[in-house]
């Protein structure tokens, strides 16, 4: 599939998803929205060494994407969206930090390899918390929440507007390049002296298309802004679940589950 | 360029997200001065233009590869810099949300890095001052070409500065910089051609579509006065990328401080945070990053991977347990 | 009280100076009366229909809905007795789901959320798709969004809608769902189409528009029979009447 395409099915994917009528969906969308940020402030806070904490935090993700029932595959998949900029800065780590934390035989672990490790699942578990709010919360709530945390309405605006064209303008410009791409056998992409002709009409289709769409809304009344509503009342689900999550999380960053899990294992106290 | 969350501390997403809110609010205040309703339709399908603009592939000549359309000096030559910028920030909000193109917590860098310089140094202190006295063919040529080119440059080199005070890798300032300015370079050169393509043939087809190039002089800024925002608005986020990178212990500093032999420096952070941090080092898997003889490092390790895959299996019950409850409730549903 | 709906008396109007859209147009609308604007691409069938809702102003001429004068200060009064179907669906439905869009216009009028609610339940079930209710907009069939545009302004309960170009987009099922949708509307209706077999399946008079004049106005029984006629202005009699008079 071009790239085009899988973006307008990611989207659709995404859209259904966040649309069933599960239980992870009907929390409100603001204590889903703060829950994601506190969990990613947390964990990319853990020391660059800190292996065993770090690891602990995969508790959230893990246990609220079967909550969700989620696919955690759909998940990975994003990860290549960050990959190439992470990759680069993780792979480095072990060049420039050498220095020998354990060594098994000719196997030697240096910093560079635990903060590489620990960059990685860093990268996982925020990829993976933000997967979880956006399959579990359409955009209209994400916009909700976003005005109780007072983001301006012209904002809030926009993003409906740009996530409602989004997909429109992508299959037309989907079906714009197909339609050069038929008549041009042998080509990547788009010839540069067509640069200029194939992105600009589209453009002025879509300046012409904001005229048309402004008079419809000025016909519904439109007054400058949109206004998201959310049609749930507020239910226990709603404050227990995030913080019932917060409190777990704060233990575990304050208190080491693995390394004691562990110890209380091996019996080594040491 | 778009960063991930893993790349950042809370520290530096803190302070860039408080400077791109400062920005927004701005914008915000400006836009709705402005006051023409018939706008917000217009930003909102043309952010949703330059996202799906960005996704064809326009092919560099003489190469096998291809290039894309550069979103903030676009969105800023159509709508001007406030309002482009806010387009922007929907576009790189709704990038992060739906296709994980940086995080959550890194979109203060990321409207930074992105939106900030090409809205507003490319428009205000480029675009506008080249097309001061009426715009032709070269002048958006060269006004797009250097507009991208200096707008990538300093968010690359945003990126290795917000990266380096966050510890977050061990390249050195020299080598990242290195590695990431003329990659930007080349990007931003074929980017500027792309955009330059395009707002000539928007100039030559519709020239009343793009900002700044007749009738703008009322509500100008002087060169001056813009100067000072900027300048402004660089002293404090400096400042305070500055101070963020004093206090925290980046992998350089650590790397010297314990090849001197000096106490690692404290972490950063206050109150329960620092006790929690403590609490935590004094019993966690490599604690204080110190060597107690490699029997007791190998002995700490395996407890660690013990205690690992005990959190696995706990998963997995769980897993069980949620399943079951499923199924039970399904059945329920069913009868 | 005026039971005249639309009262339009020598409307003339240019985009540019000079070049005239519109010429001496007058016409009027009865309430609950369904009329159709026939005419070829291109005869200003379009920008009568904006000059209506005051999307643009005539330049000369008096036009009055439901007795009101067409003009700047009115507007807010006009457009909520007025309502507009668009050509293209995606234009009428920008918000995120049906039910919000539905809801958008209410919203604005500053009803209580229970009078949206209500308002929303009654455009969708008169367009009899309650079961869409929640869905996203962009997974919409063309069929849907029209269906879904005709909600968002039924939700507005106006005494007129004008409708441009409804079935350019829809399959024949879609078509005649949508025929039978309209006659059963009791209010008054302003169709611009070029589709005549549409027009004389939901119109009782018609008007043709040729050059930005009215050239012609009467029963849809007689226009749409007139061959002559329809041919000197770019149409063409509508197939049923034509498939009728080979079986007779």
């Amino acid at each position: 599939m071009s790239r085009i395409g899988q973006a307008i099915s990611e989207i659709q994917t995404l859209e259904s998803v966040s649309r069933e009528d599960r239980w992870m969906n009907r929390i409100h969308p603001l204590s889903k929205l703060c829950l994601t940020v506190f969990y990613i402030v947390l964990t990319v806070s853990f020391s660059k060494y800190d292996l065993a904490g770090l690891f602990s935090m995969i508790l959230y993700p893990a246990i609220a994407f079967m909550t969700a029932d989620l696919s955690v595959r759909d998940a990975f998949r994003r990860l290549r969206a960050v990959l190439a900029l992470v990759a680069v800065m993780g792979i480095a780590n072990p060049f420039f930090d050498r220095t020998a934390i354990l060594s098994f035989g000719a196997f030697t672990v240096t910093g560079g390899i635990v903060s590489m490790i620990s960059l990685f699942m860093k990268a996982v578990f925020t990829v993976f918390a933000a997967y979880l709010l956006i399959a579990t919360t359409p955009m209209d709530d994400i916009c909700y929440a976003l005005r109780l945390l007072f983001v301006p309405r012209i904002l809030v605006t926009l993003l409906l507007l740009v996530y409602r064209y989004l997909t429109m303008l992508m299959k037309e410009a989907g079906r714009v390049t197909d339609a050069y791409l038929l008549r041009a056998p042998g080509q990547k992409g788009i010839h540069f002296r067509a640069w200029g002709p194939l992105a600009g009409q589209m453009l002025l289709r879509s300046a012409d298309f904001a005229g048309v769409l402004y008079e419809s809304m000025l016909l519904r009344g439109f007054t400058g802004e949109f206004r998201p509503t959310f049609r749930h009342s507020l239910k226990a689900s709603d404050l227990l679940w995030p913080l019932g999550w917060a409190s777990v999380l704060i233990l575990l960053k304050l208190f080491p589950l693995v390394s004691v899990l562990g110890r209380l294992v091996t019996g080594n106290w040491n | 360029m778009h960063m991930a969350d893993a790349l950042v501390s809370p520290a530096v997403a803190g302070v860039m997200a408080a400077a791109s809110a400062t920005a927004a609010v701005v914008s915000v205040y400006k836009v709705s001065q402005e006051d023409n309703r018939k706008k917000i339709p217009l930003m909102g399908v043309m952010g949703a233009f330059v996202f799906a603009a960005q996704m064809i592939n326009f092919t560099i000549p003489g190469t096998g590869s291809s290039g894309h359309l550069c979103g903030g000096m676009m969105l800023s030559a159509l709508l001007g810099p406030w309002a482009g910028f806010l387009s922007m920030i929907a576009v790189l909000l709704i990038q992060c949300l739906f296709f994980a193109d940086g995080g959550l917590l890194a979109l203060g860098c990321n409207i930074w890095n992105m939106a900030f310089y090409g809205c507003f140094l490319g428009s205000l202190l480029i675009w506008r001052p080249i097309m001061k006295n009426g715009a032709s063919r070269l002048k958006i040529l060269i006004a797009s070409v250097v507009g991208c080119v200096v707008t990538l440059q300093l968010g690359a080199f945003s990126v290795v500065l917000e990266t380096l005070v966050s510890g977050i890798t061990e390249l050195p300032f020299g080598v990242f910089a290195a590695a990431m300015q003329p990659i930007h370079l080349a990007i931003g050169l074929v980017e500027g051609l792309i955009t330059a393509a395009v707002l000539i043939f928007v100039y030559e087809a519709r020239p009343e579509l793009l900002w700044g190039i007749d009738t703008q002089k009322e509500n100008r800024m002087p060169i001056g006065a813009t100067f000072g925002v900027l300048g402004g608005a660089a002293a404090v986020i400096g400042g305070g990328l500055s101070l963020l990178a004093s206090s925290l212990p980046d992998g350089l500093e650590w790397a010297i401080g314990r090849v001197a032999g000096v106490e690692e420096l404290e972490s950063a952070g206050t109150g329960a945070y620092a006790a929690a941090e403590s609490v935590q080092e004094s019993l966690s898997f490599l604690p204080d990053y110190a060597f107690k003889g490699s029997e007791s490092v190998l002995g700490t390790t395996v407890s660690g991977i013990v205690g690992a895959l005990l959190v696995l299996a706990l998963l997995i019950c769980v897993a069980f347990i949620i399943r079951a409850f499923r199924k039970k409730q399904q059945a329920s549903t069913e009868e | 009280m005026n039971d005249l709906m639309i009262e339009s008396r020598d409307l003339r109007f240019a985009y540019e100076k000079g070049t005239d859209v519109l010429t001496d147009v007058s016409f009027s609308l009865a309430e609950g009366e369904k009329v159709g604007l026939i005419g070829r691409n291109g005869a200003g069938k379009s920008t009568l229909l904006k000059l209506l809702v005051g999307l643009e102003l005539p330049n000369t001429g008096t036009l009055r809905i439901r007795g009101i004068p067409v003009e700047r200060k009115t507007l807010s009064e006009i457009r909520r007795m007025i309502g507009y179907v668009f050509q293209d669906s995606d234009s009428q439905l920008f918000m995120t789901t049906v039910e919000e869009d539905v809801a958008f216009a209410p919203r604005n009028y500053g009803f209580s959320e229970e009078e949206v609610e209500k308002r929303v339940t009654d455009a969708l079930e008169k367009v009899r798709i309650p079961h869409l209710r929640k869905k996203s907009v962009y997974k919409l069939s063309g069929g849907e969004k029209k269906l879904a545009s005709l909600a968002t302004i039924l939700s507005m309960t106006p005494d007129i809608i004008l409708l441009d170009e409804p079935t350019v987009t829809l399959d024949p099922g879609n078509r005649s769902n949508l025929i039978r949708l309209l006659n059963g509307l009791d209010c008054s209706l302003f169709i611009a189409s070029h589709d005549l077999d549409f027009i004389w399946d939901t119109c009782s008079r018609v008007l043709i528009l040729s050059e930005g004049r009215i050239v012609c106005e009467g029963p849809s029984e007689e226009i749409l029979r007139n061959g002559d006629l329809l041919r000197k202005n770019g149409l063409e009699l509508p197939l049923s009447l034509i498939q009728r008079d080979r079986c007779k």
